[in-house]
């Protein structure tokens, strides 16, 4: 087997094996995603060391219409591999404790062996293959070990994340077609796709790959299934959605829908850009009204993502390289985040801002672990958030898309920056800091173990070191994206 | 110069509070929490020998700005880390080192036996360190790191004392207003890099020199000076955004005399200072300085004069002296602001830890003028050093305060029209209440004096010994006056930047002198001061009631005053504007009516029965299963091949 195939082949074992190995599986899964990181590491290796460059290929020989085996990998596709072992290590070790079935720890497997084959897919075909695959391990673990109203987020998950693919189904068909027509050879290769000449077609195939991708971004209006499915998610089923899954959305607008549609993307990009500067803004308003802890981080991922497609669709350097670190960067943060809620709704079985009360002095360690990743997640200059966010809007600043000849994206970008301490710290005061009310469940809520704060030490390091020292990150990012920059 | 030639005391500056932070934070607290102070105040130590070894080295020409590693880019195009040591730098360092060390001191005394002992110390050295970093940083974006960490320093040290409601909410405040300012300085930053490609100050001043004298000024530089300032008004708490300030009073007393006298409030100054190049290069700009300093600095003052918490009349009176340094940095004095910077940072200091030894003889973090009077007698050391940094602060000669705020005031008489009417009043309106709030504290008993406290006791050695180096200082730092003079001319040309020209391109705008002591100057001044001081005797020794009479008379007229001639009002409405917008957003616009027009056509479907019927749902389950069994064998085909 080799190197490319066994990023989302050993995890695919890994999931069959943890099936199998019943009250073991968590052993397994341990094992298994051990080895996956190791695995990345070791496809990541090359691309540090010559700082970004060089792209690994594997198959080729097409078959049936064209479709392929083929898989190829750059620095950001191998990032966001890394990005899905990590977190899904980390997951593990959230998740130690649990009393969940064998199958719990294999969704986790099965749903990063999906999500890497998206993001090293160079077949399309491939690409929406593993694209589909990857919701089902995350219906059944938001289906079945969630909260509450876990059944109807999981279909709502399911719903809008499968009508949106399939208007990517209907894009990519209609590209492979037009390619067949113009040149006779069928090939669903990204590669050989790309330039293909859609005439008058490309603006309706940019928005129907737009719908695909921005469902599961999500771009505003297109989001509202992500608070339900966060909110109701098991806590490591959150991680991955936030840090992973919400990752696809971007990775498939700079991967697939850009350079397939360039030039209908060019002339819509400054509706796209609005679009992104509205979903920075609109996500930090909704992340100010809500009461939920969950559902506030849920909101504040699509302000953050808002973020990210600010840098996309600036079309410079800058702005791209920083919206892939974001991409990171949010992964860890959000993880944090959503790892934190989870400990607490493990301790005490609510999720509610007013629940708590007081929690720094009953449990100084989580507070201290909440507060370094809300300024993380805040764009505290220093830590990880900030460089992303920086980045990008220096990218929308320099954009060549204006309104009135002023950088107006990023004045949008700025407000929402500016927002995100408006629903972060009230909610970080409210849990840790306000005086317990009374029905408080604080008194239940007990200090953070040895096992979950290595784990947050570990978030927490990460979040300084690429806060400190960002560009050897940037530098492996950033040659992946140069074809995009206009 | 390279990184090796660095001297160790700019390395130490860093090196020092980062591995005191650590040590205290792995090693100490763990084991004795009540140790935290100890790691800390040796880094106070280092670094203020640090500080003033750099401050000789600079004298001697030993300037530099050095680059050392890139933080983040894209190809060419980047931002780099590095060190800036010059004259505006260390003149305000060596201030900020031997002020914050000494309130380090005091704090180590006034917090012991808080059970968040620790943690307070920890967050206080980083405060500190943010500033070292602020003030030694050579470029915006290195700056505006500093800047950010600083606001979050100050925001965990507000509200250190979480459980009560009042800190808590003077901490989101504090927090939130920066973070309108930051939005300022963040869109600054953004309109440099799109400007300039750059965001290093030598470069930049060099740049817009040139472009100046070419009679081509970027097109963006209007409204970059504009951002900029807006940015140092949250931070410096200027008009429009000074309001975070006085109700930042809310954390530990050291925490507020660090804030007001050397860490934060002086970081909105020192940035336009650091852009001033920029921002006097665009006509007009320098005037709004003056004249947010100015009326700030007035209004301020008048609400100070009406103020019965003691930390509160000191916060209002530190918006004033900001507004005074704003004005002298308007008026082209760039010097004079950072030398009146310095001064007030060693008597606010003083000032500050001067109330909390008040508030500390009965036992409360502040107090309030009509729970004090007369305790002249049982506080006396802390007593003179009030008085010594007190008449600092008025402006009396040959006090410390007097020949800065002497030379501005001379600057405003020199430019005339408002600005000399304001630099009267400050000089009367400052007076007035800081000898007002002398008397009531130390003077007479009054007649509204609830007679809270019957025995007050002074404090300790540890809580004395600091608050009178600080008097002391307040006392005589005006003999520092030529030293500051050198160093900020010095300022912008005295770098070795290995730009051909650069010298002869730049003309540092306004004037780096600071004029000594005229005779007329130093009699309206004094004069003013001593109106203000007998209208405070007047009214408060003299006609003892007063104070207490007019709030029963006109509660309208104090109204006024509480609410900060109304402003304090509008802004909450704002604040109040934007929580119900996004309530609005959340609740009514995303889910009551987005989702739920979503979820409304998602059961029409159902009501025909379709999809979500429950034998449609046990198909769709089934259905995955056949897709992820279809996907398997087609990969199984597709890796055979």
């Amino acid at each position: 087997m080799s190197l490319l195939t066994s990023l989302w082949a050993v995890p695919a074992l890994g999931a069959a094996a943890c099936a199998l190995s019943g009250r073991a599986a968590r052993w397994t899964a341990l094992v298994f995603s051990l080895a996956a990181l190791g695995l990345s590491m070791a496809a990541l290796r090359p691309i540090l060391v010559s700082h970004g460059a060089g792209l690994l290929v594997e198959g080729g020989a097409s078959g049936l219409f064209g479709i392929s085996y083929s898989l190829s990998a750059d620095g950001l596709s191998l990032a966001l591999v890394a990005l899905t072992a990590f977190l899904n290590l980390i997951c593990a070790f959230a998740s130690w404790e649990l009393e969940v079935p064998a199958g719990y720890w294999a969704a986790f497997q099965a749903l990063a062996a999906a999500v890497n084959g998206v993001f090293l897919a160079r077949d399309l075909f491939l690409f929406y293959v593993f694209w589909e695959a990857s919701l089902i391990p995350m219906f059944f673990i938001i289906g079945l070990w969630g909260s509450d109203n876990r059944r109807k987020a999981a279909l709502k998950f399911f719903l809008f994340t499968f009508t949106g693919s399939i208007f990517m189904l209907l894009a990519l068909l209609a590209v492979v077609i037009a390619h067949q027509r113009a040149t006779g050879v069928w090939t669903w290769s990204l590669p050989e796709l790309t330039g293909t000449d859609l005439g008058a077609g490309a603006p309706w195939i940019l928005l129907a790959l737009m719908a695909g991708f921005g469902v599961k971004v999500p771009m505003v209006p297109l989001h509202t299934w992500l608070p339900d499915a966060h909110t109701e998610a098991p806590a490591a089923g959150s991680v991955m959605l936030a840090g992973v899954m919400l990752k696809m959305g971007v990775y498939g607008i700079i991967r697939v829908a850009l350079p397939l549609v360039p030039g209908a993307a060019a002339a819509w990009m400054p509706i796209l850009a609005l679009l992104a500067g509205v979903n920075a803004v609109y996500g930090a308003l909704c992340a100010m009204a809500q009461t939920d802890l969950k559902r506030l981080i849920a909101y504040s991922s699509i302000a953050h993502l808002g973020f990210c497609l600010i840098g996309v669709f600036s079309g410079t350097a800058q702005g791209l390289a920083g919206a892939a670190l974001l991409m990171i960067n949010h992964g860890v943060t959000t993880g944090a985040l959503f790892l934190l809620v989870g400990f607490l709704y493990e301790r005490a079985h609510r999720r509610g801002l007013s629940d708590f009360g007081a929690l720094a002095t009953r449990a100084p360690r989580m507070a201290f672990f909440f507060g370094f990743s809300i300024l993380a997640s805040i764009g505290l200059p220093g830590l990880n958030g900030f460089v992303g966010e920086f980045m990008c809007l220096s990218g929308a600043a320099q954009s060549p898309i204006l309104f009135g000849g002023l950088p107006f994206y990023a004045l949008i970008g700025a407000i929402g920056v500016t927002l995100a301490a408006a629903y972060a710290l009230p909610a970080f005061q409210s849990v840790f800091w306000a005086a317990e009310g009374p029905n408080s469940v604080s008194p239940k809520v007990f200090d953070l173990g040895g096992r979950e704060s290595a784990i947050l030490w570990t978030l927490c390091a990460l979040m300084l070191w690429i806060g400190l020292a960002p560009q050897p990150w940037l530098a492996t990012l950033a040659p992946s994206l140069q074809g995009l920059v206009r | 110069m390279n990184a090796a030639q660095v001297p160790w005391a700019a390395w130490l500056l860093f090196l020092a509070p980062v591995s005191a932070i650590l040590i205290g934070m792995f090693v100490v607290r763990p084991l004795k929490p009540e140790w935290t102070h100890l790691p800390i105040l040796a880094s106070c130590a280092v670094v203020t020998v640090c500080a003033l070894l750099l401050l000789q080295r600079v004298l001697m020409g030993g300037s530099f700005d050095l680059n050392f590693y890139r933080w983040a880019g894209v190809g060419s195009w980047g931002v780099d880390f590095g060190l800036r040591i010059d004259g505006p730098g260390v003149a305000v360092l060596s201030m900020v080192a031997v002020v914050g060390s000494l309130i380090h001191l005091y704090a180590a005394s006034y917090m012991e036996g808080d059970p968040g002992f620790s943690r307070f110390m920890l967050v206080f050295h980083l405060f500190f360190l943010a500033m070292i970093g602020l003030l030694t940083a050579n470029n915006y974006v290195q700056l505006y790191l500093f800047w950010e960490l600083v606001g979050a320093a100050s925001y965990l040290l507000i509200g250190f004392w979480y459980h009560k409601e009042s800190a808590r909410k003077a901490a989101l405040k504090a927090f939130l207003t920066n973070r309108v300012g930051d939005f300022g300085f963040l869109l600054a930053i953004l309109l440099i890099i799109d400007s300039f490609k750059i965001t290093h100050f030598h470069l930049l001043y060099f740049l817009v020199a040139r472009a100046t004298a070419a009679g081509h000024a970027p097109q963006f530089l209007p409204a970059i000076g504009l951002l900029l300032i807006w940015a140092a008004c949250a931070k410096s708490a200027q008009f429009p955004l000074y309001f975070w300030l006085p109700d930042a009073m809310e954390g530990p007393t050291p925490t507020s005399a660090l804030m007001h006298a050397a860490t934060m409030v002086t970081a909105g100054v020192f940035l336009l200072v650091r852009s001033w190049p920029l921002i006097a290069a665009v006509p007009g700009l320098p005037d709004l300085v003056a004249g947010i300093g100015a009326f700030t600095a007035v209004s301020s003052a008048i609400v100070a004069g009406t103020r019965k918490d003691l930390k509160r009349i000191l916060a209002y009176s530190t918006v004033s002296h900001l507004g005074l340094m704003m004005l002298a940095l308007g008026l082209g004095r760039v010097s004079v602001a950072i030398f009146h910077l310095i001064v007030h940072g060693f008597f606010k200091a003083a000032l500050f830890l001067c109330a909390g030894n008040v508030g500390h003889a009965i036992h409360q973090p502040t107090a309030n003028v009509d729970e004090v009077g007369g305790w002249r007698k049982a506080l006396p050391w802390t007593y003179v050093f009030f008085v010594a940094a007190s008449l600092s602060l008025a402006g009396i000669f040959p006090f410390g305060g007097f020949f800065s705020k002497d030379a501005i005031v001379d600057a405003a008489m020199e430019r005339g029209g408002l600005f000399a009417l304001s630099g009267l009043l400050i000089s009367a309106g400052s007076a007035f209440y800081i000898f007002r709030m002398l008397f009531l504290t130390f003077h007479g008993e009054r007649p509204e004096q609830k007679g809270l406290s019957a025995h007050p006791h002074e404090s300790g050695s540890g809580l004395l010994a600091p608050v009178g180096l600080l008097a002391l200082g307040a006392v005589v730092i005006g003999a520092a006056r030529p030293v500051v003079e050198t160093l900020v001319a010095g300022g912008w040309t005295a770098l070795p930047v290995g730009i051909p020209g650069y010298a002869q391109t730049m003309n540092l705008p306004g004037s780096t002198e600071i004029p000594g002591v005229a005779l007329k100057a130093l009699l309206i001044g004094m004069g003013m001061a001593a109106l203000g001081a007998a209208a405070a005797y007047a009214l408060t020794m003299v006609d003892a009631g007063w104070d207490w009479r007019w709030r029963k008379s006109s509660p309208a007229l104090e109204r006024v005053f509480d609410s900060d001639f109304g402003w304090k009002t509008l802004v909450d409405w704002f604040a109040r504007g934007v929580s119900s917008l996004a309530d609005f957003v959340g609740r009514v616009l995303d889910k009551k009516w987005w989702d739920g027009a979503i979820e409304g056509s998602g059961r029409v479907v159902q009501a025909a029965g379709s999809l979500f019927s429950d034998a449609a749902r046990g198909r769709l389950n089934e259905a995955l299963w056949w897709m992820a069994a279809g996907a398997a064998l087609l990969l199984a085909l597709g890796a055979a091949r």
